[in-house]
């Protein structure tokens, strides 16, 4: 092999690259929380609901599930505007993402529901807890505790899967690498530098969402052991 | 005077009724056990009594005090002198055996937090898992876990400790631990209403024993009675067949 490595290019380009990493973390954390939430709301209907609800959600989760989220995307970013509703490319790509993350969310969610043991419940209910107290003490804290772990590795998911929105032409960091990359054609090096920045991404990620989950939902596992 | 007064008590699930007109007494510092095929209602009958399941019919009264199932404040009271212990260990899986104990006492009745943790040391000294403040339910073996939620009952000082079975999830080599533990309460004279296929047991720890089959009561009386001269079929048939295994 005789290609030489010059990663000068590529480190000039650092401050640009590490500024799409925070759009990319952007999207990551928007398209969590709102899917996260609603997904909340899903696995409540999916739980409790009565059964149009469960219908409807259960619906959502098969069409978000069982289809690429790029299609669903390009469906926000070219149909829509076909309905009058104009969104810029990064709306698009965090709100399909929500959307598909609010699918897999409420199905985590639904998990942590039935986790719950009945028994425990019964013990709460004759030592004198009133539902609130039942909710406080006993039921979120046990579902936290569940669906913690299948939480974190989904963010971690969507920090790498946010890079669907090179596609669409969002500056995230994968779209600044493509920039970059195809203007001064140092397309190893480039991406080998994204590459690293994601890693180290996802690794801080792993490492406090691990400690987090050790010190406040005494989950195992995970990078620390 | 019956400390716990137990009349015509009914019970569903349902439309299917399961308790049809219990009735029964405990004596203050008495152990009275429950016994009886799978099936005949004595765990819907502890549960009915703490208002787990609510009674359809009957009364009850602790004291003075004839409890009313429907109202929040007398459910209240009720669960203030009694406290129940399933077959299931139940503990809070999310917190530590200390906090298991003593959660009630310090979130709900408010009770001083100093106060109520030494009394729960002592309570888990006696039940022999003093070393064992800071684990969580799921490092704990059935038995141990048992002896914890006896303990967390207890914490609530109740007047009446109702037991479900305490023995019959566990492991044969836990069960003498956890009865040793109730043999212990009964020797302090705390008053108890017990359900146990243990039979020695039954035998030796209670004053009285009551037999029940199909939601209902066949035959009450003190253990020489029950096991020796029964005066019922049914009741020989049971104890027959339990002692022979
Ligand atoms: N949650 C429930 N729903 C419907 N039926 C029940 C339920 N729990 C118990 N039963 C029925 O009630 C009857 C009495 O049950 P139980 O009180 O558990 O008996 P035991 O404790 O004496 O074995 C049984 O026929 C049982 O099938
Ligand atoms: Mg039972």
């Amino acid at each position: 092999m005789n290609y030489t490595f010059q990663f000068g290019e590529a480190l000039k380009e650092l401050p640009y690259l590490l500024g799409g990493a925070i759009v990319t973390l952007e999207i990551a954390f928007m398209a969590f929380w709102s899917g996260a939430i609603l997904g909340l709301a899903g696995a409540y209907g999916l739980v409790y609901g009565p059964r149009w609800i469960k219908r409807s959600v259960g619906t959502y989760i098969t069409f978000f599930t069982n289809t690429p989220s790029v299609v669903q995307i390009f469906f926000l970013f070219y149909a829509l505007p076909e309905a009058g509703i104009l969104l810029s490319s990064f709306t698009a790509v965090t709100l399909g993402l929500a959307l598909n993350s609010a699918a897999y969310l409420a199905e985590i969610q639904r998990a942590g529901f039935l986790s719950v043991r009945q028994t425990e419940i019964d013990a709460a209910e004759t030592l004198g807890m009133s539902r609130f107290q039942m909710l406080r003490y006993v039921i979120v804290p046990h579902i936290a505790r569940t669906i913690y772990p299948p939480l974190s590795s989904f963010f971690i998911w969507l920090v790498l899967g946010s890079s669907i929105g090179a596609l669409y032409g969002v500056e995230e960091l994968t779209g600044r690498a493509i920039n970059i990359a195809t203007s001064n054609l140092r397309t190893i090096e480039i991406f080998l530098v994204t590459a690293l920045i994601y890693v180290v991404l996802t690794l801080c990620a792993s490492v406090s969402l691990g400690l987090v989950g050790r010190y406040f939902f005494r989950v195992k596992g995970g990078l620390l052991r | 005077m019956a400390h716990l007064e137990i009349d015509n008590l009914c019970a569903s699930y349902g439309n299917t009724p399961v308790l049809k007109g219990i009735s029964l007494d405990v004596e203050k510092s008495e152990v009275v056990s429950l016994i009886g095929p799978s099936g005949s209602g004595k765990s819907t009958l502890l549960r009915a009594l703490v208002g787990v399941t609510k009674p359809t019919e009957g009364t009850v009264r602790i004291g003075e005090t004839t409890v009313d199932y429907r109202s929040a404040a007398s459910l209240r009271s009720v669960r203030d002198s009694m406290a129940i212990v399933f077959q299931q260990y139940n503990l809070f899986q999310n917190m530590t055996v200390m906090d298991n104990v003593t959660i009630a006492p310090i979130k709900i009745k408010k009770w001083n937090k100093a106060e109520v943790r030494k009394h729960a040391a002592e309570l888990l000294e006696r039940v022999g898992l003093s070393a064992k403040h800071n684990a969580y339910p799921d490092e704990l073996s059935g038995g141990q876990q048992q002896r914890v939620a006896i303990a967390r009952a207890l914490c609530l000082r109740p007047q009446l400790l109702l037991l479900d079975e305490v023995t019959s999830a566990l492991d044969p080599e836990l069960v003498g631990e956890v009865l040793d533990t109730i043999r212990d309460l009964a020797r302090d004279g705390m008053t108890m209403l017990i359900v146990s296929h243990e039979m020695g047991f039954v035998r030796e720890v209670s004053s009285r024993i009551v037999m029940m089959d199909k939601g209902a009561v066949v035959e009450k009386g003190p253990p020489a009675q029950i096991f020796d001269a029964p005066e019922q079929e049914r009741t020989r048939d049971f104890t027959a067949r339990i002692l022979s295994h």
